[in-house]
Order: structure tokens, then C-alpha cells, then sequence
């Protein structure tokens, strides 16, 4: 009887053990952190990470973004802020920033229908080129939901790339303004290490 | 849709020309080409043959399923992918059978 649950304790210790390397090969990180402290993303992309209390977002299988950040705020339904990076943004324009921007805000948040006042718009420097800062609200007064975004387009290569962040809140609620900063920090810090695929093809 | 159009210089540099095809009239497809701002053709397919000529045709429904497909300059099928497309799959393989002369 001993004999037989040592056997399968045994059985059992190797069924654990072999998960855990399951575990193990399937959580392989896409990042490695640099000694200064930045990230480097799939030795693509290099970056300083926002503080500890921000989580991770990356699509599994695709998606609308790259990777991104996102935080759970203090105050009721819906006080989130998430920011990203994105590749291929809403719209197709590559000619100029103007265009991409018509055509991204026919799209971005659409599933929220919203109505969008463009607070500011801006020129400005971004990736190491000249680039387009907007900063919109979005209002829901039906759920009594509002949303405040900023969105930057920049260049890689001959095509459109973007970050944007959105901090939603009640409609009572205030707006954050340093997370705007943090996300200000991460795209000032945004490098590209090499070229896109779409530069190498 | 949005994803080839934005690839078209691409599309362009390989000799490969993409058209899409819908089940809806034709009237729809202007406004919701116009809207993407797509500039290639767009096909309308109201009867639906070319659902069933490409096997994207789910029975009693009336809408094409996704489906990619590259046909060379000869007129063969070369590659055929379901699903939402996999752009940089699909731009691999226009840039290699370009290379090979087989164009698109």
C-alpha cells in the first residue's frame, strides 16, 4: 500500500514538474529591460516603461494595437487610462498627418459613439521626425460617460504609426493630468532599433 | 480593406493587383468604399457566383466568408488563406512570386 502512493506521489511529482516547464516556456517575456532602465520590445522597440502600478495590455493573435499600458483609477465606472502604440492606426493616408487624422477619428472609440470636440492640435516632434499632437474629449451623455485622449502621429518609414492614450471617467469625475505626463514620457522616449518590415521589404 | 489600401505602394512594387469582392450592390459599396477611402475596385457580387466558384459561399446566407486569394498572370491560385488577412504573410509571398517572375 506504502509502496503504491509513493508510486503515484512520484507520478504526481513529475506531472507538476513538467507543467511547470510549461509554464515556464509559454510566459517567455516579448521585453528585456536595458541597463538605463528603458525597455526593449522584441529588440524592435525601445522605450521607458511607466511606473509599477500600470499593467501590460498586448493583443493575443492581433488586434488594433501594438502593446500598450493600462491603469485602474481611483473613482467609479469607467475611471480607467490605458495608452498604446499602434502600428497600423485607423485611416490610410500616409501623405499627411491632416489626412490620417480625418480618417482615424472616424474610427477611434467609434463602438462608444461619442461626440468629439478637438481641444487642441498641435505640431510636434516625435520618433526623430515631425509629427501631429490632438487632444479631444469625448462626451456620452446618455451613460453620463466622458473620455479625454490624446493622440500622436508620427512617421516610420513612408507609413503613419500613432500613440494615443484615453482616460475615461464619469461625467462628474476629474481628469488626471499626470498620466498624460507619463504617456508624454513614453513617447518622448520611443526609439525604433530597426528598420519596420515594411522598410525591408 | 483599410490594411490593403495602406499596403497598395507595396502591392504596386511587386505587379500585384488587389480587388476585393463583396455580396452587397453596388450603391452600398461606393458609400462604404468612399468612406475607407478605398481607391482600388471594389466588386459587387449580388447572385453570388463567385462565392461558389470559390467555395467562400456558406450555404443560405446571403454574404461571402473571408477569404484571401492570390491568382498569378497565368491564372493559377497561388495562395488562399482564410480569415481575416495576414498582410505581411500576404506581402511575402507577393515579393517572393515577384521575384520568381511568376507575377501576380
Amino acid at each position: 500500500m506504502k509502496r503504491k502512493v509513493f508510486l503515484i506521489l512520484c507520478m504526481m511529482l513529475v506531472g507538476m514538474w513538467l507543467s511547470a516547464c510549461a509554464t515556464t516556456q509559454t510566459a517567455q517575456k516579448p521585453y528585456r529591460i536595458s541597463p538605463q532602465g528603458t525597455v526593449i520590445w522584441e529588440d524592435e522597440f525601445e522605450f521607458m516603461p511607466p511606473p509599477p502600478d500600470w499593467k501590460l495590455l498586448r493583443p493575443e493573435g492581433g488586434g488594433d494595437i501594438n502593446f500598450g499600458f493600462m491603469r485602474s483609477d481611483l473613482g467609479g465606472f469607467p475611471s480607467t487610462t490605458t495608452f498604446a502604440y499602434d502600428e497600423e492606426p485607423f485611416g490610410c493616408t500616409a501623405a499627411s498627418f491632416e489626412g490620417r487624422e480625418k480618417e482615424f477619428f472616424k474610427r477611434f472609440l467609434f463602438n462608444a459613439i461619442l461626440n468629439f470636440q478637438v481641444l487642441d492640435r498641435k505640431e510636434v516632434q516625435v520618433v526623430g521626425g515631425e509629427g501631429l499632437q490632438v487632444d479631444v474629449e469625448g462626451k456620452d451623455p446618455v451613460r453620463g460617460e466622458k473620455v479625454r485622449a490624446r493622440v500622436i502621429f508620427g512617421k516610420r518609414g513612408d507609413r503613419i504609426i500613432g500613440f494615443y492614450i484615453t482616460q475615461w471617467r464619469p461625467m462628474d469625475g476629474t481628469y488626471d493630468t499626470a498620466a498624460f505626463d507619463i504617456f508624454d514620457k513614453f513617447v518622448k522616449s520611443f526609439k525604433f532599433l530597426k528598420k519596420s518590415f515594411y522598410e525591408t521589404l | 480593406m483599410e490594411g490593403h489600401q495602406r499596403n497598395l505602394y507595396l502591392y504596386e512594387r511587386f505587379n500585384a493587383r488587389v480587388v476585393g469582392v463583396s455580396r452587397d450592390d453596388v450603391t452600398t459599396l461606393k458609400y462604404w468604399g468612399d468612406g475607407l477611402g478605398v481607391t482600388f475596385p471594389l466588386l459587387s457580387n449580388v447572385t453570388g457566383f463567385l462565392g461558389t466558384y470559390f467555395q467562400i459561399q456558406p450555404e443560405g446566407k446571403p454574404i461571402f466568408g473571408r477569404r484571401t486569394v492570390i491568382i498569378d498572370k497565368t491564372g493559377i491560385i497561388r495562395y488562399v488563406r482564410d480569415g481575416s488577412p495576414e498582410f505581411k504573410d500576404i506581402l511575402l509571398f507577393l515579393k517572393k512570386l515577384n521575384q520568381e517572375g511568376g507575377k501576380p
